[in-house]
């Protein structure tokens, strides 16, 4: 399984084994710690958005409880590929119920994207559930847990995990650059953290993206290798169609999306980032930030970006004006 | 063994709260005999409907044979151990087999198919106590809730759960703060296994139990969308309603509805209209995530709704209570009137061989002109109860009045012709057709000739 080192792809390769390597999350740790200690544990369900430790704690706890044997007892399925009623009643049950090996009183089925199960797939796991309680325990992650129907969210012990912080980032971070004999400046840090929102995935893609270009790593790699604008291009650009100087904007835009590269879905995120966090008015506000989701959905439709993206900063300048 | 199952009350007299319907289990299965309908228990998760079967079951020495969701219920499967387990007597020396079909309004998915007519069928043929389990009362087939007894289980006060919770904690061995307890009990909404299950997940391993242990979260956050509908009329800073919105889990569309549901909180009309104005552009963000699957969407929609009223209100505030949105109550009693609806289309395009929507849009006007003319009559025709009747003539008790003289003239029928034997008296002879009053003004309909409709 181990591939060579400049090969594997990072965020396997520095996943933490154990649950005290994570960073990040610590009330959940020291539960989930707990449970370990005592060799007790109920089903549960993870939610949160994705990066944030969900399957890796799901992981670190089945090879603490297990050991050795944590492959033989502990099976992680993927929800999203296989939605249907028939998956709970064939696969799912046929894990459940055979009994559990090398010793270990349970077993430990993964559910990944537990949303994505149809209710009529819910309906049938929240028993299998109950009934093989004995053998196997459950562990369900999900992004929403409102898709989750409420039968079984009685029946598991819930955790929220929180996007990851700007000190988890870099902790991880400083750690992975340690390793792999990188250098990273502050600015680069900054810049991951930027990239990331939360997302630790994110930040270690952009680590290891950065990494193939070269060993000491700025704040330019980054966003270069991630196609990211930097939050000041971004403030600069709202500052201006706000100012209601469009043809400065413009230019501005044409060197992101042309010459930079920067897809226009990427420029949007950044925009409703920059624009949430901004000190103006309200009402304002809420104008810029309709017409940035009015764009996101005509892209979405199919519309072209070019005319679109303009069209964007138009409204921008005119909801200024407008509002002055 | 998780506590959950471990402390599953063994007896009846263990089952916390819900005393009324414990009660009705027990009287119905102290004399049970064939003749007796099966029970539907029905009420949220956690109320204590499973738990309340079994120890009945454990109290009267009846074996129990399960049938759930995650079992194949067609109708050969369900033939196979329901239909077995109801007409032959137990081996294993239990005096009776009680059957226990779970999960019953969960029978429509496309792989059980046959499902919800089978197990009519085998509740016919039964010759053991049945009890079902459900959800969702308004969900079932007409046919299934004609030949069943509804047994409600309500959600569990949190001063039923403490105590509850308060042993569990002894027998283990816990110490505990009775805050810590409180908390829990509060927050699991009055599901009684989600309490378990959080003081489970927050104690095990512990030998004190403080206030501040309780990590999980419950499974219901509807306290913190309260905050968030204040802190959105109070103003707060955008960044934080736009946290908030994330952790309360709530979909945009809740929100959405908590907000309207609210704007009456608004200062003066010009800022309500701003409010409604942002409401309904965000409105249109959902619908557009949901039509075209596209979930980014949802984040415009959180936006121009939470800081589009945080600007309508001006910080003014919330004065008097934050209320769940009216349109929810309303929704439970629209569901059921569509659940009476779709019943009622189905039938009679089974009946007149009419496609559903051809039968809604061409001849519902004039079968409603028919009925409202004689409505016996096409209560015995289509075999109408109360509620479906009330669909023509939107006259809840004139309809119920008429349902029951049709009842009592068909069993004064019956008892006059009693050749056809005790299978077809079996399932007249129900607990609620009690005899209604009995001035003698029942119309008499013409005889039973084929009433036409077209």
């Amino acid at each position: 399984m181990q591939m060579d080192g400049n090969h594997t792809i990072w965020i396997e390769k520095y996943r933490p084994r154990r649950l005290d390597e994570m960073v990040g999350q610590k009330d959940i740790v020291v539960r989930l710690q707990s449970y370990v200690k005592t060799g007790n544990l109920p089903h549960l369900l993870f939610t949160g958005s994705a990066g944030i430790g969900k399957t890796t704690a799901a992981v670190a706890l089945a090879r603490e409880f297990f050991g050795d044997s944590w492959q033989m007892n502990f099976r992680e399925m993927n929800a999203s590929d296989e939605r249907g009623i028939d998956v709970v009643r064939n696969q799912i049950k046929e894990f459940a119920r055979t009994s559990p090996l090398a010793g270990a009183t349970f077993k430990i089925l993964f559910l990944d994207e537990a949303d994505a199960l149809t209710t009529d797939a819910q309906a049938a796991l929240r028993r299998t559930m109950e009934t093989y309680a004995r053998t196997c325990r459950f562990i369900l992650s999900c992004n929403y847990s409102s898709k989750i129907i409420d039968p079984i969210q009685s029946r598991c012990a819930i955790y929220r995990f929180r996007p990851l912080d700007r000190e988890a980032v870099i902790e991880e971070t400083r750690r992975i650059a340690a390793a792999e004999g990188l250098t990273v400046t502050e600015g680069a840090l900054d810049a991951i953290v930027y990239v990331a929102s939360g997302d630790m995935r994110k930040a270690i893609n952009a680590l290891q993206g950065a990494a193939i270009l070269r060993a000491d790593i700025d704040e330019k790699t980054i966003y270069e290798i991630t196609a990211t604008a930097r939050p000041e291009e971004i403030d600069e650009l709202l500052d201006l169609s706000i100012a209601g100087r469009f043809d400065e904007a413009e230019q501005a835009l044409i060197e992101l999306t042309r010459v930079r590269g920067i897809a226009p879905n990427e420029l949007i995120n950044q925009c409703y980032r920059a624009l949430v966090q901004r000190d103006i008015d309200r009402t304002l506000k809420v104008r810029l930030i309709d017409a940035l989701g009015e764009t996101d959905f005509r892209l979405s439709e199919g519309a072209s970006s070019d005319i679109q993206m303009e069209a964007l900063l138009a409204r921008f300048v005119l909801a200024a004006e407008r509002h002055r | 063994m998780d506590w959950v199952e471990k402390y599953r009350p063994q007896h009846l007299q263990d089952v916390v709260g819900n005393s009324g319907a414990v009660r009705q289990i027990y009287e119905w299965a102290q004399d049970w005999s064939r003749r007796k309908k099966p029970l539907i228990l029905y009420g949220k998760p956690g109320t204590g409907k499973t738990s309340s079967a079994y120890a009945l079951a454990n109290d009267m020495n009846w074996e129990v044979v399960e049938l759930n969701a995650s079992d194949q219920r067609t109708k050969a499967a369900l033939e196979k151990v329901a239909g077995s387990g109801s007409t032959t007597a137990s081996l294993s020396g239990a005096s009776r087999k009680l059957i226990l079909l779970d999960e019953a309004d969960n029978l429509h998915g496309q792989a059980d198919r046959g499902g919800a007519k089978a197990i009519v069928e085998i509740i016919a043929a039964a010759q053991q106590p049945i009890i079902l389990i459900a959800n969702d009362y308004y969900s079932l087939t007409r046919e299934l809730k004609a030949v069943t007894e509804p047994v409600q289980f309500r959600a569990l006060q949190a001063r039923s759960i403490v105590p509850r919770l308060r042993q569990i904690c002894a027998a283990e061995g816990v110490a505990c703060d009775p805050a810590a307890l409180d908390d829990i009990a509060n927050r699991a909404g009055g599901d009684m296994r989600a309490a378990v299950n959080m003081l489970y997940a927050a104690a095990i391993g512990k030998e004190h139990l403080a206030a501040g242990d309780v990590h999980t979260s419950a499974k219901d956050e509807r306290s913190t969308i309260f905050e968030l509908v204040g802190a959105t009329f109070k103003g707060k800073r955008d960044a934080d309603l736009l946290r908030m919105a994330v952790e309360v889990e709530d979909t945009p569309d809740a929100v959405e509805q908590w907000l309207e549901g609210n704007l009456d909180h608004m200062p003066d009309l010009a800022s309500r209209a701003k409010g409604y104005a942002c409401l309904a552009r965000a409105d249109e963000y959902i619908g557009r995530t949901y039509r075209r699957q596209y979930y980014t969407l949802w984040r415009y929609a959180s936006a121009v709704m939470l800081l589009g009223v945080a600007d309508a209100a001006g910080g003014h505030g919330v004065h008097g209570r934050i209320m769940p949105p009216s349109r929810w109550q309303k929704m439970g009693a629209s569901k059921k009137q569509k659940a009476v609806r779709a019943g009622l289309s189905r039938k009679l395009s089974e009946m007149t061989h009419i496609p559903q929507d051809a039968l809604r849009e061409d001849f519902f006007t004039a079968i409603t002109i028919l009925v409202e003319q004689d409505p016996a009559k096409y209560v015995r025709e289509f075999e109408l109860d109360a509620d479906e009747l009330n669909l023509f003539i939107h006259d809840k008790a004139r309809a119920t009045k008429v349902v029951k003289e049709v009842a009592k003239e068909e069993k004064a029928k019956a008892k006059k012709a009693p050749a056809k034997g005790k299978d077809a008296g079996k399932g007249k002879k129900s607990r609620d057709d009690d005899p209604p009053a009995d001035t003698g003004e029942s119309r008499r309909d013409p005889p039973p000739g084929q009433a036409t409709l077209f």
